[in-house]
C-alpha cells in the first residue's frame, strides 16, 4: 500500500460527501477557469489578429485605453506612413451601432475601414467579396454577426436608419470582429457623426534585415509620439503587447473574471474547510492510533493536506473538463455568440489546477493543524 | 495484612540512573494527574522490566493501569519521574523522537483493536511500516503478509476489519502492533472485549510470539488467566505500585 492509496482510501470513506465537495468545488474551480479562459481568449485572439496582420504599433489618442474614445484626425496615419520604415497604417473608426433585429434592436461593433486598408487581407471571406474601392452603402458582416441576423450575402441591413447591402461574409481571428460589421471609413464617419475623424490606427513597421526589431520599433514608436498633426493632438503608440495589457476593455474583462473567480474561490474554500473539519473530527480517535503507532504530525498533516489537495486535483480535472464543455456551449449560444471562443488554453488549466492546489492547502490547513496538534492519549480516548 | 508499599522500599533500590541501565524499560517515581478533576492516576511508581520479559500489571478500575502503561510507552510524559528505555531517559527526548521510539520499539495492541475502518487486514497492518525501516510498497505487503501468517490471518488478508470477528480483528491488531518488529509490546486489555475461546486464542499467540521473537511483553490485564501466564505481575491500587515492582536485572 501507498501513502496515496491510503489517503484515497480515507477521501472514499463517505462517498456521499466527498463526491458532493468535489462536486461544489468543480463548479467554483470550473467557473474560474470559464472566466479567465473567455478573458484570455479575448487577449489571445486580439494578440493573433495583430500579429497576422503584422501590425506592430497601435495608436490613439494620448491618453486613452481604448478605441471607443480616442479621436484621432484621419490625415495622421497618411502622415505617419511617410515615416522612413513605416509599411503601412491602418486606419479604423470604431464605433458602437444598433441594428434592428425583428422587432427589437442589437448593439453591434461597425468598424470604418478605408478599401485598402490591410486588415481585409486577414479576413477569410465565407461569402461574397471584401468592400472595395467606390463602394457606398454596402457592408460586410462578421460570420457571427450574420449568423446571429440571419442575413447573408444579397441581403440589406439597416444602420442608423440607412440600407447598407451586405456584399460579404468573413471570418476573423479576432472574436469581436466576428461579431462586428465593417463599412467604407466615409459613410462610418458620416453616421457616427465625426466625419474627418478616425479611433485609431495600427503601424507596420518594416523588419526586413535586422534579428531584433525591438529597437527599430521603439524609434518610429517614439518618432510617432513626438509627431505633432495639425491641430497638436499627442498621440499614445504602443507595442502590440503593451496595448493588450492596457486596453481598458480588457481589463475590464480580466478584473470581471479575477473577481467572480476570487468569490468562487473563496466558496471552494470554505467548502473544502467543512469537509476536511468534519473529516477529522469523525477520524480523532483514528488519528490518535496513527501518533501512537509513531506517526509524527508532520505525517498526519501530510494525510489531510493530500487528501484536500486530491480532492482540489480531482475537482480541477472535472471543472477543466466542464469548463471547456461550457465555453462550447456558450460559442454557440446566439447571445454571446461571436465573443466567446470555444476551447481553455493551457495556460488557464494550469493556473485553474494551481489555484486548486491552493484551495486544497488552504482549506486543509487548519484541520491539518488540529489533527496534528492532538495528543494520541486524549485522540485515543476521544468518543 | 498491610501490604507493603514501593515507596517503603525503594530507599534500598539502587540509584535510578544506574538501574535504568539494567532494564529494558525503567520508570523511575514517575507521578501523573488529570487536570480534569484533579485525579493523581499515578502516585511515585517505581518499576523495571527486563528484556525478553512477559509483565502482566493488574488493579481495580482506575487504579492508574493504562496512564502507566501509555507512560511506559511514550504515549505521553509524566508529571515528575522520568521513564528510562534501554537506559535512555524518555524526558530528554523530544517529540519526535519519541514517534520515531514508538514506531520502532515498540508494538501496541489496545482493547477495542482500532482498526482502520477503510483500510484491508493486509493495509491495516502496513501502517506503523510507513514510519519504519524504509521499504518499498511491495515489501511493505510481503512483510504484512508474513506477519498475517504468523497470526493465522493470511486468509483474511483482503478483508476489511468489518468483514472480520472480533478475535480475528484482535489478531490483526498484533499483526501490526509487531510491523516494525518491536523489542517491547504494550497491550491494554487485550482480550477485555474477546468471549473465552478467543481471548485463549490470543494469550496463546502473544506468549507463543513472546518465545520465538524474544519481545517484552506488558499487558494491563483484569483476567486472572492473562495474569497467570505472566513471569511477574505487578499490583496497582490508587495510583501506586502494590509491592517491589523490580525484578532482578538479569537472569535469577
Amino acid at each position: 500500500m501507498t501513502f496515496l492509496t491510503f489517503i484515497t482510501r480515507n477521501l472514499l470513506r463517505r462517498p456521499t460527501r466527498t463526491a458532493l465537495t468535489l462536486l461544489g468545488l468543480a463548479v467554483a474551480v470550473g467557473s474560474v477557469i470559464a472566466l479567465l479562459g473567455i478573458a484570455h481568449n479575448f487577449t489571445a485572439t486580439m494578440a493573433n489578429t495583430f500579429e497576422r496582420r503584422g501590425i506592430d504599433l497601435i495608436v490613439l489618442a494620448a491618453g486613452k485605453t481604448d478605441q471607443l474614445s480616442s479621436d484621432i484626425s484621419e490625415s495622421i496615419p497618411e502622415q505617419v506612413a511617410r515615416i522612413p520604415g513605416v509599411l503601412g497604417v491602418s486606419s479604423t473608426l470604431l464605433d458602437l451601432i444598433e441594428i434592428p433585429r425583428g422587432r427589437s434592436s442589437i448593439s453591434v461593433i461597425a468598424q470604418g475601414w478605408n478599401w485598402n486598408n490591410f486588415a481585409f487581407d486577414d479576413l477569410e471571406i465565407l461569402a461574397g467579396r471584401r468592400l472595395l474601392a467606390g463602394d457606398d452603402h454596402q457592408a460586410i458582416l462578421g460570420v457571427n454577426l450574420a449568423d446571429s441576423l440571419g442575413k447573408t450575402v444579397g441581403d440589406t441591413i439597416e444602420l442608423q436608419g440607412e440600407p447598407f447591402a451586405v456584399v460579404g461574409v468573413y471570418r476573423s481571428l479576432d472574436v469581436f470582429e466576428n461579431g462586428a460589421v465593417v463599412i467604407p471609413l466615409r459613410q462610418m464617419q458620416r453616421l457616427a457623426g465625426r466625419p474627418g475623424r478616425i479611433t485609431a490606427f495600427g503601424v507596420r513597421v518594416d523588419k526586413s534585415g535586422t534579428d531584433d526589431p525591438g529597437p527599430r520599433v521603439e524609434a518610429i514608436r517614439q518618432q510617432i509620439e513626438a509627431f505633432r498633426g495639425s491641430e497638436g493632438i499627442k498621440l499614445t503608440a504602443q507595442p502590440r503587447q503593451n496595448y493588450l495589457q492596457s486596453a481598458s476593455h480588457l481589463k475590464v474583462t480580466k478584473a470581471m473574471a479575477w473577481m467572480v473567480s476570487a468569490v468562487a474561490i473563496l466558496i471552494g474554500v470554505i467548502s473544502m474547510l467543512n469537509t476536511m473539519v468534519m473529516s477529522v473530527l469523525e477520524r480523532t480517535q483514528e488519528i490518535g492510533i496513527l501518533r501512537a503507532v509513531g506517526w509524527p504530525p508532520s505525517r498526519i498533516v501530510r494525510m489531510i493536506l493530500g487528501e484536500a489537495i486530491l480532492l482540489g486535483v480531482a475537482a480541477a480535472v472535472l471543472g477543466t473538463i466542464a469548463a471547456t464543455a461550457l465555453t462550447y456551449v456558450l460559442s454557440m449560444s446566439p447571445k454571446v455568440r461571436g465573443f466567446i471562443e470555444p476551447g481553455i488554453a493551457p495556460m488557464i488549466i494550469a493556473q485553474g489546477v494551481a489555484i486548486t492546489v491552493l484551495i486544497g492547502l488552504l482549506g486543509g490547513a487548519y484541520p491539518a493543524y488540529r489533527a496534528a496538534r492532538l495528543l494520541p492519549t486524549e485522540a485515543i480516548r476521544h468518543d | 495484612m498491610t501490604e507493603p508499599l514501593l515507596s517503603e522500599t525503594i530507599k534500598s533500590l539502587p540509584r535510578p540512573a544506574q538501574a535504568a541501565e539494567n532494564f529494558l524499560l525503567y520508570a523511575e517515581r514517575i507521578c501523573k494527574t488529570y487536570p480534569d478533576g484533579g485525579v493523581h492516576a499515578l502516585n511515585e511508581v517505581t518499576l523495571g522490566i527486563r528484556d525478553a520479559e512477559y509483565v502482566a500489571i493488574t488493579g481495580p478500575s482506575g487504579c492508574g493501569k493504562s496512564t502507566l502503561l501509555n507512560l511506559l510507552g511514550a504515549l505521553d510524559r509524566p508529571d515528575s519521574g522520568d521513564v528510562y528505555f534501554r537506559g535512555q531517559a524518555l524526558s530528554q527526548r523530544s517529540n519526535r523522537e519519541l514517534d520515531t521510539l514508538r514506531a520502532r520499539q515498540i508494538g501496541f495492541v489496545f482493547q477495542s483493536f482500532y482498526l482502520l475502518p477503510t483500510l484491508t487486514a493486509r493495509e491495516n497492518v502496513q501502517i506503523p511500516m510507513f514510519e519504519g525501516p524504509p521499504r518499498s510498497a511491495r515489501e511493505r505487503t510481503r512483510r504484512a503478509e508474513e506477519l498475517l501468517d504468523l497470526v493465522g490471518m493470511r486468509h483474511r488478508a483482503r478483508h476489511r476489519s468489518s468483514q472480520l470477528s472480533v478475535g480475528e480483528r484482535q489478531r490483526v491488531a498484533l499483526a501490526r502492533a509487531l510491523a516494525n518488529d518491536p523489542r517491547l509490546l504494550l497491550a491494554d486489555e487485550p482480550t477485555g472485549n474477546l468471549d473465552s475461546e478467543n481471548a485463549t486464542l490470543v494469550l496463546d499467540l502473544l506468549t507463543r510470539l513472546r518465545h520465538e521473537q524474544q519481545l517484552t511483553l506488558v499487558i494491563v490485564t483484569h483476567s486472572a488467566d492473562v495474569a497467570e501466564r505472566a513471569d511477574r505481575v505487578i499490583r496497582l491500587r490508587d495510583g501506586r505500585v502494590l509491592e517491589p515492582a523490580l525484578a532482578c536485572p538479569g537472569p535469577c
